[in-house]
C-alpha cells in the first residue's frame, strides 16, 4: 500500500519490462507511479545510463555508493532490492548489507573506502562540502570523469530513497537489514541522538530494566543509580574491549553513563535497555580511539586468520596454574588481541550476550559479528599453546 | 566431504552448539579422520573454558564504587557531557 492510489494503466506495462528485466521483478516503488509512465521511463533510463551503462567507475563503485547512501539516509528498501542484483554479480547478500551498514568494516580497498566517504559526505554535510572534498578524490587517483559519476550517483541515489519515502512505498520483500545508529559508523559525527533499530530480532519480551528506566524518565533521577550499578561491569568490559586500558575504560565509562542519561528520554524500548546502553558504550569507545594513531588498524585484514600451532594440549591444562596466574594470563594474552577481535570476543564469551544482541551492540551483520568473535577466539587459541600444549612432541603445521 | 577450510568456517557455530543437524553429522565425520581439526577443535573449546571461568577483567567494589559517585555527582549536578576525555 502506498500513499497515492496505484492505477491500472496498461501503458504503464511497458516502462516496467525494464525493470523486470533488470532486477528479475516489479519493484513496488516504480509500480507506485503508474499514473506516469513516462516518468517511470524517464527514471528507468537515468539508471540505465548512470548505474548500469559503461562509464569510468565499475558498476560494483556505483552499487555501493548506491548502498552506502541509502545507508546514510537510514534506506532499507534500495539496499533490499539491489542486494538481489548484487548478487548475480558475484557480490554476497551479507556483503552488501554490510556496506548499506557501515561500509569502513566491509573489507574494501583504500580507494573504495575514500569514494562511499566522499558519498557519505555529499549527503550528510552538503553544507560542508568543499572543493577540498573533490581534491581528495583526486589525490586517491580518481578521474575526472569517475567524480562526476559519483556526484551524480549520489544525486540518483538520494532521488530514489525520497522517492520511496515520498510515496510511502513499503518493502518489496521483508528487508533482512535495519539500521544502527550511526554513532557506530566512524565516519559521521557522533553527537547524535541515538536511534534503536534492532539489526535483528532481539527477543525483547521482558526488559528487567524496564522499571528502573520508567523511574528515571518520569524524573527521578536517583533510580538511575541502579541502572549504573547493574550495568557498571558490561559497560567496563566492552570498553575495556575497545580501548585496551583500564584506565581509559574507567574515563569513558562514566561518560557513556552520562550520555545514556542525556538520551534516555530518546528511548523507547524497543531494544533491550542494556542492548541500548552497550552501543552507547562502544560507541564512546570508537570516538576516543578515533584520536588514536593507530586508527587505521580497524580496517579489515584480507586473508582468512589460519591456525598454525597445533598442538595438542593436556587434558586439564588449568591445573598448572594457579587461579591468580590464570586470571593474569587471560588478560594479558586478550588485552594482545586486536581492538575488533577482542571486543566481539568479550561481549559473546565474557559478557555473554547472544550472537543477536552483539551484532547489534556493534553495528554489524550476524555473519559479520560470527567471523570476528571466530577470529579472537582462534587468534586466543594460538597465542595460549605455548601455556598449555604438552610437553611432549606436537607439530606446528 | 567437507575440507579442513571449511570446518574452520563452522568451528565458531560448533562451539555455540548453532547448527542444524545435517551440518554438524557433516563436521563429526571430518572430525573422525582429521586429527589436525580435533585438535584445533578441542584447544579452542578449551580455551573458551578457561576464558570464562578464569574470572578475569574483575570489576570490583573499590573501581565500582567511587564511579558511581562520580557519575551520579554529575548527573545531579547537570553537568554537560565533556568533549574531551578527562582524567579522574
Amino acid at each position: 500500500m502506498s500513499f497515492l492510489p496505484e492505477t491500472e494503466n496498461p501503458d504503464a506495462l511497458a516502462s516496467l519490462a525494464f525493470f523486470k528485466q533488470h532486477f528479475g521483478f516489479l519493484p513496488r516503488v516504480f509500480r507506485a507511479q503508474t499514473a506516469r509512465p513516462d516518468l517511470i521511463e524517464s527514471q528507468g533510463k537515468l539508471i540505465e545510463t548512470l548505474l548500469f551503462g559503461k562509464g569510468s567507475l565499475t558498476r560494483i563503485q556505483k552499487e555501493f555508493i548506491l548502498l552506502a547512501v541509502s545507508g546514510a539516509n537510514q534506506n532499507s528498501y534500495f539496499p533490499a532490492v539491489h542486494s538481489q542484483a548484487l548478487q548475480f554479480l558475484g557480490v554476497k547478500a551479507e556483503r552488501s548489507q554490510q556496506v548499506a551498514i557501515d561500509y569502513h568494516q566491509a573489507n574494501l580497498a583504500k580507494a573504495d573506502v575514500a569514494l562511499l566517504d566522499f558519498a557519505r559526505k555529499l549527503v550528510l554535510e552538503p553544507q560542508a562540502f568543499t572543493a577540498d572534498d573533490v581534491e581528495q578524490l583526486r589525490a586517491r587517483g580518481f578521474s575526472e570523469e569517475q567524480i562526476l559519476e559519483a556526484v551524480l550517483m549520489v544525486g540518483l541515489t538520494n532521488l530514489l530513497n525520497v522517492v520511496q519515502i515520498g510515496l510511502g512505498t513499503e518493502p518489496d520483500f521483508k528487508p533482512r537489514l535495519l539500521f544502527p545508529p550511526k554513532e557506530v559508523n566512524p565516519a559521521v559525527d557522533s553527537e547524535r541522538p541515538m536511534l534503536e533499530r534492532p539489526l535483528a530480532d532481539e527477543s525483547v519480551s521482558a526488559d528487567p530494566d524496564a522499571e528502573f528506566v520508567a523511574r528515571v524518565k518520569a524524573g527521578d533521577t536517583d533510580a538511575f543509580e541502579e541502572l549504573v550499578r547493574r550495568h557498571g561491569r558490561r559497560v567496563y568490559r566492552s570498553l575495556l574491549g575497545i580501548l585496551g586500558s583500564a584506565e581509559e575504560a574507567e574515563d569513558a565509562l562514566q561518560d557513556a553513563f552520562l550520555k545514556a542519561f542525556q538520551h534516555l528520554p530518546e528511548f523507547e524500548g524497543r531494544a533491550r535497555f542494556s542492548t541500548w546502553l552497550v552501543r552507547i558504550a562502544l560507541n564512546t569507545g570508537l570516538h576516543r580511539l578515533r584520536g588514536r594513531k593507530d586508527f587505521e588498524t580497524l580496517d579489515e585484514d584480507s586473508e582468512d586468520f589460519r591456525p598454525r600451532r597445533i598442538q595438542a594440549w593436556q587434558e586439564n591444562p588449568e591445573e598448572s596454574y594457579s587461579r591468580e596466574e590464570l586470571r593474569k594470563l587471560v588478560e594479558q594474552e586478550v588485552m594482545k588481541l586486536p581492538s575488533k577481535y577482542r571486543v566481539a570476543l568479550m561481549l559473546r564469551d565474557l559478557e555473554e550476550l547472544s550472537t543477536e544482541e552483539a551484532a547489534n551492540a556493534l553495528g554489524l551483520t550476524i555473519p559479520g559479528l560470527k567471523a570476528r568473535v571466530l577470529r579472537g577466539r582462534l587468534m586466543l587459541r594460538e597465542s595460549m599453546v605455548s601455556y598449555f600444549a604438552k610437553t611432549s612432541a606436537g607439530v606446528n603445521a | 566431504m567437507i575440507s579442513c577450510q571449511d570446518f574452520i568456517t563452522e568451528l565458531g557455530n560448533l562451539l555455540d552448539n548453532d547448527l542444524a543437524t545435517e551440518i554438524r553429522e557433516q563436521l563429526e565425520a571430518h572430525l573422525a579422520h582429521c586429527n589436525t581439526c580435533q585438535v584445533l577443535y578441542d584447544s579452542t573449546r578449551q580455551t573458551l573454558r578457561i576464558v570464562t571461568d578464569s574470572g578475569s577483567f574483575e570489576y570490583p567494589e573499590p573501581i565500582a564504587e567511587p564511579l558511581v559517585t562520580k557519575i551520579m555527582d554529575r548527573i545531579r549536578a547537570g553537568c554537560e557531557l565533556p568533549t574531551t576525555p578527562s582524567k579522574g
